[in-house]
Parts: structure tokens; sequence; C-alpha cells
């Protein structure tokens, strides 16, 4: 994802915001609000949960944007804290251990039989957790280090998770032949 | 192909993100299938990046913009109101030391008791985390409403010549303030329920 503010602009824009002008956040909220939800979407279940994600992120940088100090990008910020708290519903939802089953199943009935799916659609079709590695490591950049911190899991993890998704990635765009 | 076997999905992800180990970066140069299973990777990665972004559906500055601005005035307004509250509190404390007249002393009552409630009722207000789920349609108004008239009161409560030394004016404006809480418990159980969490 483009970062829509030059920094320069977001600097200033984080002056005026810690001065409580609200037309600075706004200008913030405008800017980043559909890459937040893009983001949403792609790491939360329905369209509601990434309205909800959407929602809070913007409150919690409302509160909170005076602790960007500008080392990185504003987006870089405003993305880990949409991320946290998108993968924060997904922790409190407790259904892991029946995730990890319903993935094995998931893989087994595709691979039973021949697909060729959208990448839109097979992308929808991944485990959440395995598609949100997908989107933050190959989408928007993380590495799996930074993905581990997020998900609370270690780097190894996320990049067994990338690996396993991108074999089921192939197996439902119907390119199962073209590899090794 | 000299290699005694391909590269794994892990490896060629590595080597395509520049992390490989030197023989898969090798590796890939001399296996045609391998080198094929990349030049896929990095073409799946761009068509990830290709796809649309989503529009939100509803546009959520106002709501998001309403509760910032409202937490920034009951930041502000709770110092007020705690300075309010003790001074009532002390207020009680030298009557009860001096003696009163038995109607004072039940007015004392019921402002001790009426501040119990609402202290009672933001508890169970923080409980239900009204900020965890967005609201919609009437839900939103209604807590908008709610929540407005709750800052009206924490301002009055701020301000000692709204209420001047009167307990029955103090327990009267702490009794509204709990009822509006109860009510903002109520909207936001009433949609967790409803949205089956």
């Amino acid at each position: 994802m483009a970062d829509t503010i030059p920094l320069a602009e977001a600097h200033s824009l984080v002056a005026r915001a810690r001065a409580g002008d609200f037309d600075a956040l706004e200008h913030v909220y405008r800017a980043y609000e559909r890459s937040v939800y893009t983001l949403a979407r792609r790491l939360t279940k329905t369209p509601e949960d990434a309205e909800d994600v959407l929602q809070e992120t913007f409150l919690e940088v409302c509160r909170s944007l005076g602790k960007w100090r500008g080392e990185g990008s504003l987006w870089g910020w405003i993305r880990q804290v949409a991320a946290s708290k998108a993968l924060m519903r997904y922790r409190r939802e407790k259904v892991r251990a029946t995730e990890v089953l319903s993935d094995d199943a998931a893989v087994g009935a595709c691979e039973d039989v021949p697909l060729r799916l959208d990448l839109e659609v097979a992308l929808e079709r991944l485990p959440e957790r395995s598609r949100a590695v997908v989107w933050l490591h190959d989408v928007e950049g993380l590495t799996h280090e930074e993905i581990a911190e997020l998900m609370g899991m270690t780097a190894s993890f996320s990049k067994s998770q990338l690996a396993r998704a991108h074999q089921k990635l192939r197996v439902w765009l119907g390119e199962e032949g073209a590899g090794p | 192909m000299s290699d005694e076997r391909h590269a794994a999905a892990g490896e060629l992800l590595a080597v395509r993100d520049g992390e490989g180990s030197a023989w898969a970066k090798t590796h890939v140069e001399s296996c045609a299938a391998c080198g094929a299973e990349l030049y896929r990777l990095e073409q799946v990665r761009a068509q990830l990046r290709a796809l649309p972004a989503f529009v939100p559906p509803r546009d959520r500055w106002a709501v998001v913009a309403e509760r910032a601005k409202r937490e920034r005035r009951q930041r502000r307004l709770s110092g007020a109101v705690g300075l309010a509250a003790a001074a009532a509190l002390g207020g009680l404390l030298l009557v009860a030391v001096q003696g009163t007249r038995p109607d004072a002393l039940e007015a004392q009552t019921a402002l001790r008791s009426a501040m119990a409630r609402s202290q009672a009722m933001e508890q169970v207000l923080k409980g239900v985390d009204p900020d965890a789920r967005a609201l919609g349609g009437e839900a939103a108004g209604v807590v908008v409403d709610l929540q407005r008239r709750v800052e009206a009161i924490d301002e009055w409560l701020g301000d000692p010549s709204q209420w001047g030394n009167d307990p029955e004016r103090q327990a009267q404006l702490w009794n509204e303030r709990a009822g509006l809480l109860s009510a903002l418990v109520d909207v936001h159980t009433t949609h967790v329920a409803y949205a089956g969490l």
C-alpha cells in the first residue's frame, strides 16, 4: 500500500492533531480509511468485523497519534494499530484448536476436486490465520518477525503458515501441475 | 538437473523474499521446474498486491470523532467531577461531625447512595466494553444522546455553582447520572446479545 500522506505533511497533521484539531484527524482518516478497511477485510471474517476494526483503529489513532514520533511512515504506524486490532479480535474468539482441524479438512476436500478459482476467492477460502500471514507478508510487506510479534507466534510459524498457504493457493488456482 | 531434490515451498519463498539459502539460490538458477515455481510465486504476490481495495460501506468518521471528542471531554471533566465528589464527601463529613437535623442526615445518606450507584453503573458500563462493536442506526443515535446527557450532568457536577451546598440537588444529579449510565448499559448489552456475541 502506498503512503498517501507525504512525511512532511504527516508531521504537520500530527502536530495539529496534538493541539486538538479534529480537521487534521479527519484528514488522516480520509487518507487511510480505505487502506485500513481493506487490511481489516483481509484479516477478519466478515465485513461487519472489518467495520468494527476500522472504527476501533481510528479511535485509537485519535487517542494515540501523539505517540507517533515520525521514525517510520505514518501509514506504517496506523497499519500496526489496525493489524493489532484485527488480530486481537481473532485471538478473542478462541477457536484456534478447531480451526487447525478445519484447515486440514479444507485442504483435503480441495485436493479431491480439481479447482480453478479466482485469486480473490482462493484468498478468501484460506483459514483466517493463514490469510492474515499471506496478506501481511506478501502485500503489506511485514517481516516474519513483525508478523510473529503481532500474532503472538514465532517467526518460523509465520514462515510455515506462508508456505502452506501458497501450496493451497497453488492447488486452488489450478496450477498444481506447473511446479516442481 | 544436477541436484538431488527440488526446493521446498518455504525455500522458494525465502529466495523470492531475498533471504534464501546459498543452495536454494543456486538451485533455482539450474532447475527449470523450481525457476518456474519461483516465477509463479512472484506472479501470485504481484496479483495479490493488484487486488482492488475495499470501500467501507458506511462513513464512520462521525462516530469516531464523536467518541474521541467525548473521551477528551471526559478526561478533562473527570478531574473536575472527582474534585466535586471529594468536596461533597468532605462537606458530608464536616456536617456529620458537627451534628445535624434528621432530614439533613437523610439527604446526606441519599447523596452517598446516589454517588455509589453512579460509580457502580460506571464500572458495569466499562465491563460491557461499549467500544467493542460499531453500533449502527438507531442504537448509535440513542447512545450518542445518552452520552451527551451524561456529559451535561458531569459539567453540572463539575461546577459547584450549579448545586451549591444542597445535598438533595447533588443526589438528584448523581441519580440521573446513574440512570443514564444504566440505560447505556442496556443499549450495549442488547446490541451485543443481538449480534450473537
